[in-house]
């Protein structure tokens, strides 16, 4: 019950937000390559249901690719980072590094490194999307309590025990924070890699599709793709979302509500 | 609070505002102080490329440069292009009142309802072609496809002429990207091209490429189109005449001498030096002028010609029904005045 009414103030204000914009764009008769009303793009988007649905496919392949691998590298790189203050500060700016680099511009080196294809569009989406877990991840192995870490160290744990029993679950609500960022970014990590290193038949993503709709003028079919790849990401956030909170639910405020 | 608000709102909007001069102004340099003090009544226009300056537009910027549009009684500027450059759109919202578009694109936004009209198309055979390396021994498109990489832009009309025609199971195919630099780098990939741009291209970096034209194979849409709304030539059909007649002029002179535009051209674009704007004015001479503009003007277009691309781009599926030619092929554009029809 309380769900069904969480729910609807949104829901109420996507059913206000499309009545406006099918209005706007019937009552001054745009043209449906400038701007299709939401009719229009639902209609497109049932007739090209198929290649949709494969491109979603493929794009969230690689997406859920690059996401896997930016947790995985992420993570350990945090923990490299935390563990000397020598290494933070030799290292920290170079992971900073990635965060900066602008993917459109390396793809290019993607493609002759890795050829085009799955594997280039999920390092791309890998380098969009990491630097957030890094960087919460670390944060939050920093800021462990330290009456905490006096303890583990007056009973003598050791460096690894304190890892697995203190650092890692007291910087989980930092890590699942970088992980919902990242879930977002590993999509258009993917599109982007799409658009320079990804292959135009066969196995093609949503990149492609946005980029054949526009090709032909076909602006409701942008929409269309742009959307689905919009529901691609908010899958990946919930179910990222989702994972968190079960895990943090017993004993962080973050997830239990109070 | 709430002053901040407005403030940061205000600044939002200026940024906006500043951003669209700033952009004006840049068009307005590309356009390369044309004569902005000369004629007091001329009708300023605004044609906007697909492309960034290049042969393919020589003619262009030979009518504003040699004064074809000041005689007409035109101060026209000319907004170079590039990738991504919605020209179609600038056209059709009003944002230019000339645009450069492909005839293919034309009849697809015609059958969305876009009411663009075809004035003028600089190529009677089209361009686009396909090379691949020398090396591999292709003796036609088929044999290229028949293996390797090719890259395409997606959604290309040609494209999926070419699928339905060979099939591409044995090709990787894959997003062109404006470049020839991975052509260059490996011997079994083949691209698009224009025969007028990465060909040239491609040889000055020691490659040896084979070129063959997408025309040959059967689809050869008038390339390079000056297209307008049809409000423009329902309000003012004198202006658009004496537009139409200025860049046939520009293209006669360009056709003749095309050191003058290139020139120009080269100050605009650095990516290509002298030499291979000299080389591929040379080398689209025979795609522009042909035996029918002989008897008819350069720029003519032909029914049979836009009927045969409807047809053509329905049976790919790209569209779902031809446009009625008669409806935006004007005859006033399918013969220079004063020439006779063979």
């Amino acid at each position: 019950m309380k769900a069904l009414r969480d729910a609807l103030a949104p829901l109420a204000a996507l059913v206000i937000l499309l009545a406006l914009w099918e209005t706007v764009a019937r009552v001054f008769s745009f043209n449906p390559m400038v701007l299709p009303p939401p009719s229009t793009i639902g209609l497109e988007a049932s007739r090209s249901a198929g290649s949709l649905l494969s491109g979603a496919l493929s794009t969230g392949r690689s997406a859920l690719v690059g996401f896997g691998l930016s947790t995985g590298v992420g993570v350990l790189a945090a923990i490299i980072l935390s563990s000397s203050r020598v290494l933070e500060r030799a290292l920290y700016p170079y992971a900073l590094f990635l965060q900066m680099v602008p993917i459109i511009a390396i793809a290019p080196v993607l493609v002759v490194w890795f050829g085009h294809g799955a594997r280039a569009v999920a390092v791309s989406s890998f380098i969009v999307s990491v630097f957030p877990v890094i960087a919460n991840t670390h944060t939050g192995m920093r800021s462990v309590d330290p009456a905490l870490r006096d303890m583990f160290r007056l009973y003598g744990a050791r460096r690894v025990a304190t890892l697995w029993k203190l650092e890692l679950p007291a910087s989980l609500p930092h890590l699942f924070t970088g992980l919902r960022v990242a879930s977002g970014l590993s999509v258009v990590g993917a599109i982007v890699g799409e658009w320079v290193a990804g292959v135009v038949e066969g196995d093609s993503g949503l990149g492609i599709l946005v980029l054949v709709a526009n090709r032909q003028g076909n602006t409701a079919l942008v929409f269309a793709a742009v959307l689905a790849a919009s529901a691609l990401g908010l899958l990946l956030f919930g179910a990222v979302s989702l994972t968190g909170e079960r895990m943090l639910r017993r004993w962080h405020p973050s997830a239990s509500g109070s | 609070m709430r002053g901040r608000l407005v403030g940061l709102l205000g600044s939002l909007v200026l940024l906006v505002v500043a951003g669209a001069c700033s952009r004006s102004k840049e068009g307005a340099q590309q356009a390369g102080g044309s004569d902005a003090g000369g004629a007091q009544a001329a009708a300023r226009v605004k044609l906007a490329l697909n492309w960034v300056p290049e042969p393919e537009f020589g003619g262009f910027y030979a009518a504003r440069d040699q004064g074809a549009f000041k005689q007409h009684g035109l101060e026209v500027e000319i907004l170079g292009g590039g990738a991504g450059v919605p020209v179609l759109q600038m056209v059709a919202t009003g944002q230019v009142e000339f645009g450069i578009v492909g005839g293919d694109e034309l009849l697809t936004a015609r059958a969305r309802g876009v009411d663009l009209i075809p004035l003028f198309a600089v190529y009677q055979t089209s361009p686009q072609a396909i090379m691949a390396h020398a090396s591999r021994g292709a003796k036609n498109i088929q044999d290229v496809l028949s293996s390797g990489t090719i890259a395409l832009e997606p959604g290309l009309p040609y494209a999926a002429f070419l699928k339905k025609k060979y099939g591409f199971d044995k090709v990787k195919v894959v997003p062109y990207d404006g470049g020839v630099a991975q052509f260059v780098t490996n011997k079994d990939f083949a691209q698009q091209c224009f025969i007028t741009s990465e060909p040239i291209a491609a040889r000055k970096q020691g490659a040896e490429p084979v070129v063959f034209l997408v025309a040959d194979e059967g689809f050869n849409p008038y390339t390079a189109v000056v297209a307008t709304r049809r409000e423009l030539w329902k309000t003012q059909p004198e202006r658009v005449k004496r537009f139409v007649a200025a860049v046939r002029e520009g293209w006669r002179a360009y056709l003749d001498n095309p050191a003058p535009a290139n020139t120009v051209m080269a100050k605009l674009n650095t990516t290509l030096d002298a030499e291979t704007f000299a080389a591929a004015a040379q080398a689209q001479k025979p795609l522009i002028e042909t035996e029918e503009t002989r008897t008819r003007g350069l720029g003519s277009m032909s029914r049979e010609r836009w009927e045969t691309l409807g047809r053509q781009l329905v049976e790919l599926g790209l569209i779902e029904k031809a446009p009625v030619v008669d409806e935006f092929l004007l005859p006033e554009f399918t013969q220079a005045p004063g020439k006779t029809s063979p």
